[in-house]
């Protein structure tokens, strides 16, 4: 009986090994199968076409600062859209533009501009001199690669809200209907509740991420956008029902955003963002009060950015653009200026300005060499990250894919896909007051996510290898759907 | 692959990780090896670590992210293996002969 006994414990502890050692490697390899399937999850492509507002989803309360991260260090001073907005100062300058001119031929205020600041001068005419014909003639050599990545982002731009081009004073405000008089402003209750009814109806109409502030005055263009109802030369004076910001933003696509700068399209994002904004100022001028949205590409009277800091959505990074806890730094905005009284949000500090003083991935990965190793720069009575936007522009002007580069959106750590991975790796470190798993977690990027030389990103008229960050995905592969 | 994002993939998995327990336990009571607490959770930071790497492998390789999957498969793998040498050493100190 012993001796059974012995010999029944005997197989019940082999067993015991053997269905340990079964489910250990039963186990690991369903691990290994939830890590892939994380990986290639859809619902990892946050807030992508995603409506109701669950992908707003980080609780901004316990990071709230009264005071935004770039700092007020002086007088604000307005900026000059035409010479400062890089698309404007461009174009006039293409349009003053004569071979072997030189800053004296110019008008002002591009001459007082250029006197200031000739580099530019010499840059904005190396684009026109040397870029964009390169461009034009490998554009006819390789234009075939990048037709789908093209023709997805002019789809993407096809529809658009009609767009107002009438001065403030006549667009913003409710219009009489049938004859009748325009809605009067109806008595709302509370502030605060008016601010969750429009952050809700701005979710219901497709915004990923919105965040309400006061309007700071100092971010109105002092010389305006031409299209916007204002006579481009005469300073604009702020109107007086521009008294709060709502920034909405919505990402672009996640998988072409990584195959930057020729598969990936700002269009996307671009266009929902405008139709949000167009919907959102005409449900508030239905309720009686004015309304403006100020829409990207070029339609904007004021400086997107430092209100989105403003309004709690994020911070700007090195690279200059804002990153939010949600979509890292891959989303687009617009913003409605609007008289209606709500209760506005507070700024945010989720640690981007000492992760970005050592990261500078993005300036690793910048084709032109556009964003600064350095530190912040007072700009305008403000210091701030400050990129160089005229090589910014000349690479943008190389590309053969859809317009823009975006690669320091792409390779910067806070773009990554919502998986448990970057999700843990982002409250790691946002949880950590040490800094120590910043530093880890930007050597972990730098040295398991590699990406091309940056010179490879440059068309081959200009020494490189039309690269992209990363592969595109199989819909944008031309070469597999169309005979060259 | 949405059963891999279920609870009832992580209900199975609670229950293959309970059957490497207890026949761990099993098997160092065999070899007369005492199982305090602090071994107990050390063990269990083990599993979780080489959990943390298999999955990492795999969301890499979900991610299109092949360089990435296989250095860090690579360094959290040397780290597995050289932490479970030295944990087992520690395991071990202690064992009575039978
Ligand atoms: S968009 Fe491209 S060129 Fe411009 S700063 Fe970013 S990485 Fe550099
Ligand atoms: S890549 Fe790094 S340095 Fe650049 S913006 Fe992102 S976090 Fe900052």
């Amino acid at each position: 009986m012993a001796e059974k006994d012995s010999g029944n414990s005997i197989n019940r502890r082999q067993f015991l090994k053997a269905s340990g050692a079964a489910s250990a490697i039963a186990g690991s390899a369903g691990l290994a199968m939830f890590g892939y399937a994380a990986g290639i999850d859809p619902r990892s492509y946050q807030g992508y076409q995603s409506f109701e507002g669950a992908d707003q989803n980080f609780n901004r309360e316990k990071w709230t600062v009264d005071e935004p991260t770039y700092q007020k260090v002086g007088k604000g001073i307005r900026p000059d859209a035409r010479t400062e907005v890089i698309f404007d100062r461009r174009g006039y300058m293409m349009r003053a533009y004569k071979p072997g001119c030189t800053i004296d031929d110019m008008n002002d205020p591009l001459k007082s501009y250029y006197k200031e600041n000739p580099r530019d001068f010499e840059l904005d005419v190396l684009g026109i001199e040397e870029i964009m014909p390169k461009f034009r003639q490998d554009s006819v050599k390789y234009r075939d690669q990048f037709r789908l990545a093209n023709a997805f982002s002019h789809a993407m731009s096809a529809v658009s809200p009609r767009h107002d081009s009438r001065p403030p004073g006549e667009a913003d405000f409710p219009r009489a209907r049938r004859g009748g008089t325009p809605p009067e402003p109806v008595s709302l209750k509370d502030p605060e509740m008016t601010s969750k009814l429009i952050k809700k109806v701005s979710h219901q109409f497709g915004s990923t991420l919105v965040g309400i502030a006061k309007l700071n005055p100092d971010w109105v263009y002092l010389h305006t956008h031409r299209g916007r109802g204002f006579d481009v030369d005469t300073p604009l004076e702020v109107p007086k029902h521009w008294e709060y910001a709502i920034a909405v933003g919505v990402p672009m696509s996640w998988d072409s955003m990584y195959a930057n700068p020729n598969y990936g399209t700002s269009e996307d994002a671009y266009s929902r963002a405008r139709i949000i904004a167009y919907r959102l100022a005409s449900f508030i001028k239905q309720l009686g009060y004015a309304a403006r949205p100020h829409v990207p590409g070029n339609s904007y009277d004021i400086m997107v950015p430092p209100i989105l800091v403003d309004a709690g959505l994020g911070e700007q990074g090195r690279h200059s653009v804002v990153i939010t806890p949600e979509l890292g730094c891959n989303f687009r905005a617009s913003i409605v200026t609007t008289n209606i009284p709500m209760k506005t949000d507070k700024p945010i500090d989720i640690g981007v300005q000492d992760f970005c003083s050592y990261c500078m991935i993005c300036a690793d990965n910048c084709p032109s060499n556009s964003i600064t190793r350095e530190g912040r720069i007072d700009v305008r009575g403000y210091r701030r990250w400050e990129i160089d936007k005229a090589t910014c522009l000349n690479f943008w002007n190389s590309n053969l894919g859809p317009m823009g580069c975006r690669l320091c959106i792409a390779s910067c750590p806070y773009t990554r896909k919502a998986n448990w991975l970057h999700k843990t790796a982002f409250k790691v470190s946002l949880n950590d007051p040490t800094g120590l798993s910043d530093k880890a977690l930007t050597s972990l990027q730098k040295s398991f996510y590699d990406a091309p030389d940056p010179q490879k990103y440059y068309i081959p008229s200009l020494g490189g290898e039309n690269a992209s960050y990363r592969e595109p995905p199989w819909w944008l592969r031309s070469e597999d759907f169309i005979e060259f | 692959m949405q059963f891999f994002n279920s609870g009832f993939f992580w209900f199975i998995e609670g229950i293959l990780l309970c059957i490497v327990i207890i026949s761990f336990s099993s098997w160092m009571k065999e070899k007369n090896i005492p199982m305090p607490l602090w071994k107990w959770a050390a063990f269990i930071i083990w599993i979780l670590f080489v959990g943390f790497t298999i999955a990492f492998i795999g969301t890499s390789f979900g991610e299109n992210e092949a360089n990435a999957a296989v250095k860090g498969g690579i360094l959290f793998g040397i780290i597995s293996i050289i932490s479970g040498a030295g944990l087992w050493r520690l395991i071990i100190t202690g064992a009575r002969r039978a």
